[in-house]
């Protein structure tokens, strides 16, 4: 056997690495980083919905919300178990930060990241009630859906096979707040989902991050990356657009 | 947070010249920590001249073993194989961090499964591990072995395979090839590449029927294989890696001091708060805030050293600090006055830094 190669070569040529030992530094912060903003954003996420079980309209609509809350808090588990293994702090990780912190509704801060951690910034948008909730949930869960069959094909192997298990799950999340918008449509909630839909459309958008060619490159190059945020945007603007159509509603502005 | 443990070494034999299988004991209650799965892996640390080394070595026992062990191949320059291979005796205590890695599949008694493991060289460890845990566990699955060495006299374990193979008649198959040593079968010897498993999938394996493989070898003969094995059909998911590089993630430098040990100047008191508490040490110029915190008896937080994982992040309330190498923090953190204290030196006399925030 020849060892000769090169850890970046190898990367570059589609190989995996398996455990924090064999990492090399530049791709050890980008991992972290992608594992981070997947953790802190599952915890935001969970804390906001956990707010709005309440007011569900029905039991089944709180047991949804319910169930959300404790699968997003769950697939954050698994993620920072992996980062666990990389000697970040996993018991004070939890716990340390402000999850349910929310801006102000009209807070303009574009992609940028909160002071404290590494949520998308959509997520530092608060939902207003129940309306909304289901509509921000529809949105995001198309965009979790593609961005996670992007990080899916990572080259870290522990957290690729993270990602393939959460995806089904959050797909899940996506059913029921079709479902959810759905039942809204038919009490006649139009105008108000409409206009939930024109205040996260944009927002969820955002969340596909800038595009910055040299550094998709190096991501690229390292294995962490496949599709570029526009590629991931579009299909995603594509197939909301689709399903809002069917419910008779309009995709957002930008 | 992983943490490590003490472990007594309870048995060490050659496998082959160079290298070693070491048998471990959790010391100090610490058994139920290293209960592992098969094919997963422990990080062991030692400090060689004042730095501090950590290497991760696969488990090669099978789950019904009632025993701890690892294989360690002595590698060419390496300080941590070297001193197991050469130094390490029975009774000596060393460190480790609880079993970890995702190299394996969840055993099913009940499975009829059909799973190809490929190693090359001491590569084997895992694959041991998940073979004999396999075979043993799910009575109706069996295993095929591409087992890749230099020569005949470098293969790990190889009597223990044959003896395997005598133990579960008919459900495993070991196919040895070898780089330098000639074999009855031409196809047998040289490298385990692409080419190579294609040839072998035509009339040796039956690759429609692998519901599993595992690789662990070299970078080379990783890509190789999974290659050949995505050309026939298996997913990603059907595919599992381990691979153990040799890169490690790289060390900073320390700051190049100007000998002048006698200047005042080369003092700093440093205030340091962690989980609550402040501590005031004075610490020379030319050592990390990290490092300094660390002789202090202080629980600082790190991983890497290297100024990457920010793991050991703390926030510079007061003074002036400088960072040789930032991998990890944006720009709006620096900012804000967050150092990764592993790469933190500081430049006034007085420095305040807190961990908490």
């Amino acid at each position: 056997m020849t060892d000769s190669m090169t850890l970046d070569s190898y990367l570059a040529a589609g190989g995996v690495l398996t455990n924090p030992t064999n990492v090399p530094p530049r791709y050890r912060a980008e991992l972290m980083k992608l594992m981070a903003t997947f953790v802190d954003s599952e915890l935001a996420g969970a804390a906001g919905f956990a707010d709005i079980i309440n007011q569900g309209p029905g039991i089944k609509e709180r047991i949804a919300a319910a169930k959300i809350v404790l699968e997003k808090t769950d697939n954050a588990d698994r993620v920072l178990k992996i980062m666990g293994e990389f000697g970040a702090d996993t018991q004070r990780y939890a716990t340390h930060h402000p999850w349910t912190a929310r801006l102000d509704r009209d807070a303009d801060i574009g992609a940028s990241r909160s002071e404290h951690d590494m949520r998308l910034a959509v997520f530092n948008y608060p939902l207003t009630g129940w309306v909304d909730a289901v509509v921000m949930n529809l949105l995001m869960s198309r965009a979790v859906a593609e961005q996670l069959a992007e990080f899916s094909t990572v080259s870290y192997q522990p957290l690729a096979e993270a990602f393939r298990s959460i995806a089904p799950i959050e797909a899940h999340h996506g059913e029921l707040a079709l479902e959810g918008v759905v039942k809204l449509v038919e009490q006649g909630n139009d105008s108000q989902l409409q206009a939930s839909v024109d205040y996260w459309w944009p927002r969820v958008a955002v969340s596909f991050g800038a595009s910055d060619a040299e550094k998709f490159k190096s991501l690229q190059a390292m294995g962490l990356r496949r599709m570029t945020g526009a590629e991931l945007k579009a299909r995603w603007q594509a197939e909301t657009t689709r399903v809002l159509t069917q419910l008779g509603l309009s995709a957002g502005p930008g | 947070m992983a943490r490590f443990h003490d472990l007594e070494v309870t048995d060490i034999h050659k496998t082959i010249r160079n290298a070693v299988v070491v048998t471990l004991k959790p010391v100090n209650g610490a058994a139920d920590a290293f209960d592992f799965t098969q094919g997963q892996y422990l990080t062991f640390r030692r400090d060689f001249d004042g730095e501090e080394l950590r290497r991760s070595y696969s488990i090669c026992a099978g789950k019904d073993e009632g025993v701890l062990q690892v294989g360690i191949k002595r590698v060419e320059g390496g300080a941590f194989s070297t001193w197991a291979n050469t130094d390490l005796q029975v009774g000596d205590r060393v460190q480790a961090m609880p079993p970890m890695g995702s190299f394996f599949t969840a055993i099913d008694p009940t499975a009829e499964k059909h799973y190809l493991g490929f190693a090359g060289g001491s590569g084997i460890t895992p694959v041991l591990s998940i073979l004999k845990t396999t075979l043993a566990q799910e009575p109706h699955s069996r295993f095929t072995l591409v087992y890749a060495n230099k020569g005949v006299n470098t293969i790990m374990f190889r009597e223990e395979l044959e003896d395997l193979k005598n133990l579960h008649m008919g459900r495993l198959n070991v196919i040895h090839i070898l780089e330098t040593d000639a074999q009855d079968i031409d196809l047998f010897t040289g490298l385990v590449t692409q080419e190579k498993c294609a040839q072998l999938f035509e009339h040796w394996i039956d690759i429609k029927t692998v519901d599993t493989a595992f690789i662990c070898g070299p970078e080379p003969m990783m890509l190789g294989i999974a290659a050949a094995l995505k050309d026939h059909g298996l997913e990603d998911g059907q595919i599992k890696f381990e691979l153990f590089a040799s890169a490690q993630p790289g060390r900073a430098k320390r700051r190049v001091t100007n000998g002048d040990a006698a200047s005042q100047a080369n003092q700093t008191s440093a205030s340091v708060t962690l989980d609550g508490s402040t501590q005031t040490i004075t610490m020379p110029k030319d050592q990390s805030i990290l490092e300094a915190a660390l002789d202090n008896a202080m629980d600082a937080p790190f991983a890497c050293k290297a100024g990457v994982c920010s793991t050991c992040r703390c926030r510079v309330i007061e003074g002036e600090v400088e960072m040789l190498a930032n991998h990890a923090l944006e720009d709006y953190e620096v900012e804000k006055g967050y150092v990764l204290s592993c790469q933190a030196y500081p430049v006034t006399d007085r420095v305040v830094v807190d961990y908490d925030q």
